[in-house]
């Protein structure tokens, strides 16, 4: 026990000591104030057409409870994936193997420690939901059972969820991230869609990890009960479109049956036991990959008595005369080279299917899902760009290199976007046939703007990480066709050119920062 | 070609300084920097790699100011840090390219600069494996190559020989002796011998502070004659601590053989005066400078 308690105190802090992890919180103290909109704003969180919740205690509670569980599902598995990673990255693994913990005493300690990082923002959303309760009514009670009930029954069992899958994920699909974030967007998509779909109340209750349905029916109940009507669309999430008429009703929380209790220990009992069927499964740092390359470099090192230096050493007088060349081509080869050579081969298939099938598919269709899909399978490559000198440790050398700001990063830039619109290109001549010059713009300047995008996120947050949510969370919100979120043209927008200048304001205004804070960076290490 | 540091001052935060009023002028041939852990020699190399700015203080490089033009020296700079990297999905080949592309070396003749250098670092023959897959030793030679790209004037070396076998470290003397002609090198080492057979001159940091600069025998000479070994039982140790500085001791059978510079001027009975070495001289002036 004291082996696991030290673990996770040491992997909390390790956490939880970062600059993305502090850009998470502030992002996170922005989301839960946008949990609870007021009665002004063009989006809800909780959309019952025609009707309108009350603020009161219950309402702001239980919303703000639920879109905590549901977002920090969402991107708190991103926050708390890799965990194990780190340890073999560190090395930090081959000193736990040797100690007694057991495989599923390490593996539980990280899933406490993952679980720990989560509520530690879901805290956050906690105080935030009381105070906006006091900025949004006025005159309503307070009751604090209603926001400690949500957190306690929605929240906890769905971060104690996240926290067993972001384990199970590393021990099964081990090193390669970009697995692991596209079976949790298939997984997660899948799930809602199930829980919303279900038709059989009660099962519905049962399969649903975060207690979403049983809030919805709940409020369906009152709405219909108040007006006898027979409402059938409760939906949770941010909802954009115009202010319409709407009728008042108040809700005052979920009744706690026992079917949703049993419902909550059922998702803690899958969690553990999930943690301790892949503990069976758990390499505990020991790879077969890595023998088999310990084995090549040993049978080099063993080859017969080669001297390390040549006996002439390095004769200078043989050396061809230096040529000065400042350019960035040689940069952007060996940066496409990276980033080619990064992932699996038969991942490059599946990425080159699926841009080739932009060719065949609807337009609207390879627009609005496959391309910013098939943008996101490049996460751990977009998401490397700015930060991997760092993580090589090779920094040292690219920032005592010749203007380092005014080749390196352009050259690092340049070459992601080309690689997205490389991707992009199928997509690109069929609107290259069709003339439509908007949406090519809109493309090359979204491809532009992911790309700084990460770049930014990486210089200031020093980590891939919070670029990784992030460009899931946009990604999940484009394909759920949230205007906020479309960066690459893919859904109308009211005035072209008003949504042209705000991407290339926003891409000016990334290029800056960049630039100024690597800038910066280069000079005080 | 010399470079001049003047009233240099590296403060990381109110509390850690890295570098105190520190100036030091550095001529052609080979720089040893010796000190303990956190003396502040990788805070002075970065500085002079350009990847540090410094608090107060100048640097300059034959009249040129380094810290207002960093490019200034990074066109002829060579340097090794101590921890570095590689990526390792690149081979040798492709990871020098980069690195000269990073220098500003191209044309037609860089392929053939690569090859005598990987054969002088002795890596020809595993120039197209991924580095990812070398030995420690094998990727400090990869980092030696990479920092003779450019013919660098200034080579900045910060605890080059980790990571090389005793056989390698001869070699890498070597290898600095036939550059030290035309070149400032700077090298900084925790091990003495290291500095002590390739330094032309030794400089001695302690706490950011630089305790003394001169050529090697100026600075054994500040313990010729203090310097003795005894022969002592295990008992007597603790009195000799006391009453002197040891340097080392050794076990000879049921003795210990004790190492050590008189404070008293007084030797214990039985101890015979022994050629002071850079270490000795290192010792002294680290332990009694506080």
């Amino acid at each position: 026990m004291r082996y696991i308690y030290s673990i996770i105190k040491a992997d909390y802090l390790q956490r939880t000591r970062s600059y993305a992890f502090l850009i998470t919180l502030a992002i996170t103290f922005y989301a839960a104030y946008s949990f609870v909109p007021p009665p002004t704003a063009s989006y809800t969180t909780l959309n019952v057409v025609g009707f309108k919740g009350v603020y009161n205690s219950a309402w702001v509670g239980y919303v703000s409870g639920m879109m905590t569980a549901i977002m920090l599902s969402l991107y708190g598995f991103f926050l708390v994936n890799g965990g194990i990673k780190k340890d073999i990255d560190t090395e930090v693994g081959l000193i736990i193997a040797t100690t007694p913990i057991t495989n599923f005493g390490y593996l539980l300690s990280k899933m406490l420690s993952n679980l720990l990082v989560l509520l530690t923002i879901a805290g956050c959303t906690f105080v935030v939901s009381i105070i906006m309760f006091f900025v949004r009514t006025s005159g309503s009670p307070f009751i604090i059972s209603n926001f400690i009930i949500p957190y306690l029954l929605f929240v906890v069992p769905a971060m104690i969820f996240i926290s067993s899958l972001a384990v199970v994920s590393e021990v099964f699909l081990g090193r390669k991230s970009i697995l692991q974030y596209i079976a949790f967007f298939f997984f997660f998509g899948a799930l809602m869609a199930n829980v919303n779909g279900q038709k059989n109340e009660t099962l519905a209750v049962i399969i649903d990890p975060y207690g979403v349905r049983t809030m919805t029916t709940s409020i369906k109940n009152q709405v219909n009960t108040q007006y006898h009507q027979h409402i059938e669309g409760v939906n949770l999430g941010f909802t954009f479109g115009g202010k319409r008429g709407f009728r008042i009703f108040e809700w005052n929380g979920i009744t706690i049956t026992s079917l949703f209790l049993t419902s909550r220990l059922l998702w803690l009992m899958i969690s553990l036991g999930l943690v301790y069927l892949s503990s069976s499964f758990f390499h505990r740092f020991d790879f077969k990959q890595a023998v088999s390359k310990r084995k090549k470099v040993i049978a080099n090192e063993q080859k017969p008595a080669t001297p390390a230096f040549a006996a002439t050493g390095i004769n200078r007088a043989l050396m061809p005369p230096l040529v000065t060349d400042y350019g960035i081509f040689p940069f952007i080869k060996t940066e496409l080279l990276l980033l080619v050579r990064k992932g699996s081969k038969w991942l490059w298939l599946i990425i080159g299917a699926a841009s080739l099938s932009m060719l065949f598919a609807p337009v609207a269709i390879s627009h609005l899902y496959i391309l910013p899909v098939l943008w996101f399978l490049q996460v751990t490559r977009l998401s490397e760009l700015a930060t991997k000198e760092e993580t090589y440790r090779l920094h040292y050398f690219t920032y005592a290199s010749y203007k380092p700001l005014q080749r390196m990063l352009p050259a690092q830039i340049l070459a992601g976007v080309i690689l997205c619109i490389v991707l992009a290109f199928p997509l690109v001549s069929r609107y290259i046939i069709a003339g439509n010059g908007y949406a090519i713009f809109n493309i090359i300047s979204g491809a532009i703007c992911i790309v700084l995008l990460a770049v930014c996120i990486g210089i200031i947050s020093k980590g891939k990480k919070l670029f990784e949510i992030i460009f899931f969370l946009l990604t999940y919100a484009l394909t759920q066709a949230i205007p906020v979120a479309d960066y690459l043209g893919a859904i109308p927008h009211d005035s072209h050119i008003i949504y042209i200048a705000v991407i290339l304001g926003l891409n000016v205004f990334l290029a800056v920062i960049s630039f100024v804070v690597r800038g910066y960076q280069s000079r005080h290490l | 070609m010399s470079l001049v540091i003047k009233n240099l001052t590296k403060q990381y935060n109110q509390h850690k300084s890295g570098l105190t009023d520190y100036s030091i002028t550095i001529e052609k041939g080979v720089l040893g920097l010796l000190g303990p852990n956190g003396a502040g020699k990788s805070t002075l190399m970065k500085i002079i790699a350009t990847i540090s700015k410094p608090t107060k203080g100048t640097l300059f490089l034959d009249d040129e100011d380094i810290v207002a033009n960093p490019d200034k020296i990074r066109k002829i700079l060579g340097y090794l840090p101590q921890d570095f990297g590689v990526y390792p999905n690149l081979n040798a080949y492709e990871f020098l390219e980069y690195i000269a592309a990073m220098k500003g070396v191209g044309g037609n003749g860089l392929r053939k600069r690569i090859d005598l250098l990987l054969e002088g670092v002795n890596l020809t023959a595993d120039a197209k494996r991924p580095i990812g897959t070398y030995s420690g030793g094998m990727k400090q030679r990869i980092g030696i190559a990479q920092a003779l790209l450019n013919d660098p004037k200034v080579l900045i070396f910060d605890e080059p020989t980790v990571g090389l076998d005793p056989e390698e470290r001869v070699r890498f003397r070597q290898l600095i002796s036939d550059l030290a002609d035309d070149c400032i090198i700077i090298l900084s080492s925790h091990i003495v011998s290291d500095i002590e057979t390739i330094a032309d001159e030794v400089a001695i940091m302690k706490n950011g502070i630089l305790l003394n600069k001169a050529a090697q025998p100026d600075i054994i000479k500040l313990v010729d004659g203090k310097v003795f070994e005894v022969l002592v039982s295990n008992d007597e140790i603790a009195g000799i601590r006391t009453k002197h500085q040891v340097i080392d001791t050794s076990r000879q059978k049921d003795k210990t053989k004790v190492r050590f510079i008189t404070r008293t001027g007084q030797p214990e009975m039985g101890a015979i005066a022994v050629n002071a070495s850079l270490e000795d001289a290192y010792l002294f002036l680290t332990q009694n400078n506080n």
